[in-house]
């Protein structure tokens, strides 16, 4: 047995060394790639636009939409950037203030002389709130006066930027907690730095809190999902440089304006590749540089912990369901209890994961507080435990009827007949079914992402969002995820082999 | 004569749907009679030896263990099963288990036997039955007949009132009915009270303290082994005997 798990350890590093070397020739045969047509501003309704998806990005893009402007939607702005970069677009509309970040950071990026107006930046808040609105809006007031406010600006974007950050006030908090919510990718509003949500907006939330008596209490989350969050009363407020819209105050409200800006900026390629660094130095930005590998070992361990929970639901879930329905397939009774069964499988397997897990988080805990990563594994088990059903009671309807009418003849129960004998008999017929779920349960988890839990995939994400490098973060969270399910599906087979020899 | 009927039976009548199995028998099983019950193929033999047991359930009439009536609904029939085991045809020993855990679990689970008691019983038993070496085996590495053999082992350790046998050789090697019946004619020489369908008329000959004959759903004639085979009364009777013997 030991010599099987070195070979399988040696097997494993042969892979991610291939994986390493086919990454580092790829990575090299990057072609460069010349700078973008537009000349001017007025050549963005000709142009293929990158926006990020719900900002006034995106609404200003829909307008040139209509002048012939063909236009793409990504979760991230550095999404956008990448796919400029590779020639799948022209230019990116992002607004002003993050402009600068992400030219800096990218040699190939250039800003784009544009007069898009001025935009209004508020607070979301829910329409039922109006006193924690009142509230706000006065401490934003006293920080104006008091010149809090004008510190923190000028430490992100005046002549001293940097030099004189925020510090969180020693001050009663005992006034309660306020759930914020933002997406931090927009330097320098919010983003992350060393694993935590900084930003202009998350000082200006510190400080409202501090004013208030407040603890506060930051998320990351989708940007279009900040609203469905603050609607819901999953979160309190929503702080992401978001500017008051028509379409916006439908469903929610804003509090007074905190901030106002220079509007947007088009950023385009400039045909600029000399700034390609070589494979090593990429390796060491994205995953040395900020430690961002822990990013990855957190939500690894986040991906398993999601996993194991669901894994346990569905088990447990998924035999109960398999026994009611073959009972009432074998007696002939229970109807109802069988249709409701039917019907529950028909739904999970019917409809995508996705949408199970967005309307578990934004529905049924709508408005409870409780931990994502749980809610995550409990989504993740109810889709399971239907899968597992059904694998369940194919196994136990595998099983001849004889070993049935054995049990029962001796004086046991159906109950027991099903626990002493048919189950452990069903269970090592199913095993590799059973196992095939895990691999695919494992995988699924990877959608977490879409209510904020920094998953494996969501950290691989990030990392990319950090770097503007797609492919070294996405490879590393592939090699990961195959690797767990190498060691998965080592350990079912053995497991198999281990129940097969019990038998001889 | 009554207060020796392990099992009774009252106008007992199964159908499977359209099909009417059993039309109407009434008869007893007392203590110690080894019953064999005969019968053409599709006759309901097998349908009637599972219905004292109620894996099938009676479409009508009554049955009863002692003086318990199984039919009725509210009867535990878990607690009855265990005063009465049955030997399948094609065994049904558990794969999952070794042959020493296949005849402690009953007692255990069921009985509250404590373990140690158990193994002792069921290795003193399989020891009387020349299995004395194979109770650390599994069912699928031992032959046809030592599977039999060990699931009359299983229903010994119930101690139950009653056996039923559904075709116990039926499923064997022509080399192997031997044992099995050796075995059974054994436990009928302790006063087992069994029933039992059969073809092995030798067996029914030799064995048995009664015969019934079973006819398109009912008894067609019922008496001593004598009266069957020498004396057969019933024109299908002599008919069935005239093709098997």
């Amino acid at each position: 047995m030991k010599k099987k798990n070195k070979k399988l350890i040696e097997y494993v590093f042969l892979l991610v060394i291939v994986l390493l070397i086919a990454s580092f020739f790829v990575a090299n045969r990057e072609k460069p790639v010349a700078a973008s047509f537009l000349e001017g501003p007025e050549d963005i309704s000709r142009a293929r636009i990158g926006v990020q998806l719900g900002t006034t990005s995106d609404l200003i893009a829909s307008e040139e939409e209509k002048n012939g402007a063909t236009v793409v939607r990504f979760s991230k702005t550095a999404d956008a950037i990448q796919a400029m970069m590779k020639d799948q677009l022209d230019c990116v509309l992002v607004d002003s203030m993050t402009a600068g970040a992400f030219a800096d950071a990218n040699p190939g990026v250039s800003i784009m002389e544009s007069n898009y107006p001025v935009e209004e930046m508020a607070i979301a808040i829910s329409k039922n709130n109006p006193i924690l609105k009142d509230k706000i809006n006065r401490a934003l007031a006293l920080m104006r006066e008091d010149g809090t406010y004008q510190s923190i600006r000028d430490n992100y974007f005046g002549e001293d930027k940097g030099l004189n950050p925020y510090v969180k006030q020693d001050v009663d908090r005992s006034n309660g907690t306020l759930i914020a919510v933002t997406n931090a990718t927009f330097e320098p509003y919010e983003y992350i730095e060393n694993g935590k949500i900084v930003g202009f907006d998350i000082d200006i939330a510190q400080a409202i809190c501090d004013h208030m008596g407040y603890e506060l209490e930051m998320n990351d989350i989708e940007f279009d999902a900040i609203i469905t969050a603050v609607q819901s009363g999953k979160a309190d407020i929503g702080i992401a440089g978001m500017t008051v819209t028509e379409d916006r105050l439908k469903n929610i409200d804003f509090t007074d304006v905190y901030a106002r800006e220079g509007g947007l900026s088009i950023l385009v390629r400039n045909g600029n590749n000399e700034g390609d660094m070589s494979f090593k130095d990429k390796l060491v930005q994205n995953f040395l540089e900020e430690n961002r590998w822990s990013f990855l070992l957190n939500g690894l361990v986040t991906t398993i912990i999601i996993a194991i929970i669901a894994s346990f639901i569905g088990i447990v879930l998924g035999s109960l369901i398999a026994f009611g329905r073959t009972t009432a397939d074998m007696t002939g009774e229970y109807k109802i209890m069988n249709a409701i069964l039917k019907c529950y499988l028909t739904i999970i397997r019917g409809t995508p994961a996705v949408i199970q897990l967005l309307i578990i988080y934004y529905v049924i805990f709508a408005s409870s507080n409780v931990n994502k990563v749980l809610v995550a594994g409990i989504a993740f088990g109810l889709n399971s435990a239907a899968y597992v059903a059904e694998i369940m009671r194919s196994g136990i309807m595998s099983i001849d009827k004889g070993q049935f009418e054995a049990g029962r003849s001796l004086g046991f129960s159906y109950g027991k007949t099903l626990w002493y004998f048919i189950l452990p008999q069903a269970i090592r017929n199913v095993l590799p079914a059973l196992g095939n779920e895990f691999i695919v349960l494992i995988k699924e988890t990877s959608i977490s992402g879409y209510i904020g839990i920094m998953d494996l995939t969501r950290a691989g994400d990030f990392i990319r969002s950090r770097t503007y490098e797609a492919f070294i973060p996405l490879v590393a969270v592939a090699a990961i995820y195959l690797v767990i399910v190498i060691f998965l599906s080592k350990g079912v087979s053995m497991m198999e082999k281990k129940l097969k020899t019990s038998s001889h | 004569m009554e207060n020796n009927a392990v099992i009774k039976i009252e106008n007992l009548h199964k159908s499977f749907g359209e099909n009417h199995v059993i039309k109407g028998i009434t008869t007893e099983i007392n203590k110690g009679e080894v019953v064999v019950i005969l019968g053409p193929s599709g006759c309901g033999k097998s349908t009637f030896l599972r219905c004292m047991n109620m894996l099938e359930i009676p479409t009508d009439g009554k049955v009863f263990l002692n003086s318990t009536e199984l039919t009725d609904p509210d009867c535990n029939i878990d607690k009855a099963r265990e005063k009465m085991s049955m030997v399948f045809q094609h065994f049904n020993l558990f794969p999952h288990l070794t042959v020493l855990k296949n005849l402690t679990i009953g007692p255990e689970k069921l009985k509250k036997m404590p373990k140690e008691e158990a193994e002792n019983k069921a290795k003193e038993m399989l020891k009387r039955m020349g299995l004395g070496d194979k109770y650390n085996h599994y069912p699928e590495e031992l032959s046809g007949g030592q599977k039999q053999r060990v699931a009359i082992a299983r229903a010994l350790m119930m101690d139950p009132e009653i056996i039923l046998f559904d075709e116990p050789t039926s499923a064997l090697d022509p080399e192997m009915v031997g044992e099995v019946l050796e075995l059974m004619k054994k436990l009928a020489k302790t006063g087992m009270t069994m029933a039992c369908v059969t073809h092995e008329m030798g067996f029914a000959r030799e064995v048995a303290s009664r015969v019934i004959f079973l006819d398109n759903g009912v008894i067609a004639e019922d008496g001593t082994p004598d009266e069957i085979f020498s004396n057969p009364k019933n024109p299908r009777l002599r008919d069935f005997l005239s093709k098997i013997l």
